[in-house]
């Protein structure tokens, strides 16, 4: 009974993992978005967001996904509900891949998932240049947008391992 | 066709509205939310001013609970590197005080005199409110290079204070929250500064560019090829925000010394590595001719004069220490030159003595060989025994005398 117990507690504390990423890498000094490398960056929350948002949505709640963005904007000085408004059309887009998906597979998901970026960043381009004034660098925001789509692949396997493994969910791919 | 379409609308609305497991909320509301957000947010709407303030004092706090690990990795990484470097650096330092110790005198007059003719044409500012606040956060986002520092209204922070960090121009208060405020880093794409060139006193305006550096902007290519010198970038003080003369960096140049085509300024701070800065305003100093300020003028004069004097006493004395070792120099040489010249002599003197020594001992011998037998003793003589000094005397007066 007790052992039953003790695997419920780090069964649940495993569900949290997600949530716990998604706030540490909107709250952390270290952005992968901006490592300072000149032809290195990516947008670890964007992999996570639409990961879940896909696979198993009961893992990270919109409300969570929508306070992340809040916090990150906070944090990066953005106008706030930038990065709110850009996490949940992601959101959508997962949703609606899932909706219309019958028979996964990762490569389809990837270039979906590089549409979403694509459209995103494009969007998020646009609102802080045209809305806002920002001034942001177009070439690193295409750097960002090729390393996000490949490290999707990574990540995506890390996950599914992660849940494989930690979690004992096979019905994920 | 109708039928695709009709998938496409579910599949869409289903996406918008479904609100699935373990969701409160739809993604409609949300983004319905966030855009309001954007928009009352842009609008300055006091509501949403209240929630952001809010929302940022707790963040601004969790952020730097959250960051604690990394930045513990970070700062052990950088003390173990300071410790490797630990030789280098005091060779560099010890090299650098004593050139700066040189200049120091000759910056003190140059400084004073600045703020006597700065007074004159009314353009001296007075450091006000001056606080010193920590860095809480530092992280750079890809449009938006600021810190956050732990100090806010509460400490009497102001929009638009002037933030310094060692002297160097590190950026401006963009945002006042009640116990915490944000900097906007002079390495910001939108942070334009006045800036002027020296020497050349050339006007332009600087933006940032990445990290560590700076671009000019607004700036003739036909001024800077003139002067093919390092140039260094202090703020113009045009625009009255920032107070002329805080330096900025240097301008990087070639092999040549010719201004790069970039116009690239590196930072004399490295904005990564900021733990605490200085938030100061500046207000200008009344120029008036009452009878306060022209004792200030006069004492001004005096100190100028005063530090002239030193560094001309300095100056001779330090021609006279010159002058002195040159001397010693030249003794200390001849000394030397004396010293190899008496073992030299002494040398020689022995030698002669030697050889003086060895041509009697011959003489006396060739002598023996004539004389001897004049003065040796036999059986039928009493003359002198050999090898005596007496039979030597003998041989050496070519016998016995009668």
């Amino acid at each position: 009974m007790n052992k039953i117990n003790r695997n419920n507690i780090v069964n649940n504390l495993y569900k949290y993992i997600p949530i716990t990423l998604l706030f540490v890498s909107a709250l952390n000094e270290s952005d992968f978005n901006n490592l300072g490398l000149k032809y290195f960056s990516f947008n670890f929350s964007y992999i996570l967001i639409f990961y879940y948002s896909l696979k198993k949505s009961e893992s990270l709640g919109y409300i969570a996904i929508f306070i992340a963005g809040l916090f990150n904007d906070v944090v990066l000085g953005a106008p706030i509900g930038l990065s709110s408004l850009m996490y949940l059309i992601i959101c959508v887009a997962a949703s609606y891949l899932r909706n219309i998906t019958l028979r996964p597979s990762l490569l389809k998901d990837s270039i979906f998932f590089l549409i979403t970026i694509l459209i995103v960043n494009s969007l998020l381009f646009i609102i802080l240049n045209f809305i806002f004034g920002f001034e942001t660098n177009y070439y690193e925001q295409i750097t960002s947008i090729i390393w996000t789509f490949l490290l999707y692949f990574l990540f995506s396997t890390i996950f599914d391992f992660f849940d494989h493994y930690f979690l004992g969910r096979n019905n994920v791919r | 066709m109708e039928t695709s379409r009709d998938d496409f609308v579910i599949a869409i609305r289903s996406a918008f509205l479904k609100k699935g497991t373990q969701q409160r909320f739809s993604l409609l509301s949300l983004i319905f939310f966030s855009i309001v957000f954007l928009i009352l947010g842009s609008l300055n709407f006091k509501a949403i001013d209240y929630i952001k303030k809010g929302i940022k004092e707790i963040v601004y706090r969790s952020s730097f609970i959250v960051s604690g690990p990394e930045n513990f990795l970070k700062n052990n990484y950088l003390i173990i590197n300071s410790h490797f470097n630990l030789y280098e650096e005091r060779k560099k330092n010890i090299g650098e005080l004593n050139y700066l110790r040189s200049r120091d005198l000759s910056q003190q007059i140059i400084t004073l005199e600045n703020i006597k003719y700065k007074k004159l044409i009314d353009d001296y500012f007075i450091e006000d409110n001056e606080t010193v606040a920590k860095v809480l956060i530092d992280k750079q986002s890809p449009f938006l290079r600021s810190v956050i520092i732990n100090k806010g209204s509460k400490n009497n922070i102001e929009l638009g204070m002037v933030v310094l960090s060692e002297g160097y121009l590190v950026g401006k208060i963009v945002e006042v929250n009640f116990f915490t405020s944000r900097v906007l880093l002079i390495s910001d794409i939108n942070s334009k500064i006045p800036v002027s060139l020296q020497p050349g006193d050339i006007q332009a305006i600087m933006s940032g560019k990445n990290k560590q550096e700076g671009v000019l902007q607004y700036v003739k290519d036909k001024n800077l090829s003139d002067i093919n010198k390092e140039k260094q970038v202090l703020t113009s003080g045009a625009g009255g925000i920032f107070k002329s003369g805080i330096p900025i960096g240097v301008i990087n140049t070639d092999e040549d010394l010719a201004i790069n085509l970039d116009k690239v300024v590196s930072f004399h701070k490295d904005f990564s590595q900021l733990k605490y800065v200085k938030v100061v305003s500046f207000f200008k100093e009344n120029n008036n001719l009452d009878p306060s300020s022209k004792k200030n003028a006069q004492k001004m004069e005096s100190e100028i004069e005063e530090t002239n004097q030193r560094q001309e006493t300095l100056r001779i004395l330090l021609e006279q220490k010159q002058i002195a070792d040159e001397i010693r120099i030249k003794i200390q040489k001849e000394n030397n030159f004396l010293r190899n010249e008496h073992v030299r002599l002494k040398n020689e003197i022995s030698l002669a003595k030697k050889n003086n020594q060895q041509n009697k001992e011959i003489k006396f011998l060739e002598m023996n060989l004539v004389y001897g037998h004049k003065c040796r003793k036999s059986f039928f003589n009493k003359l002198y025994k050999v090898g005596t000094a007496k039979y030597k005397e003998c041989v050496l007066s070519k016998g016995l005398k009668k």
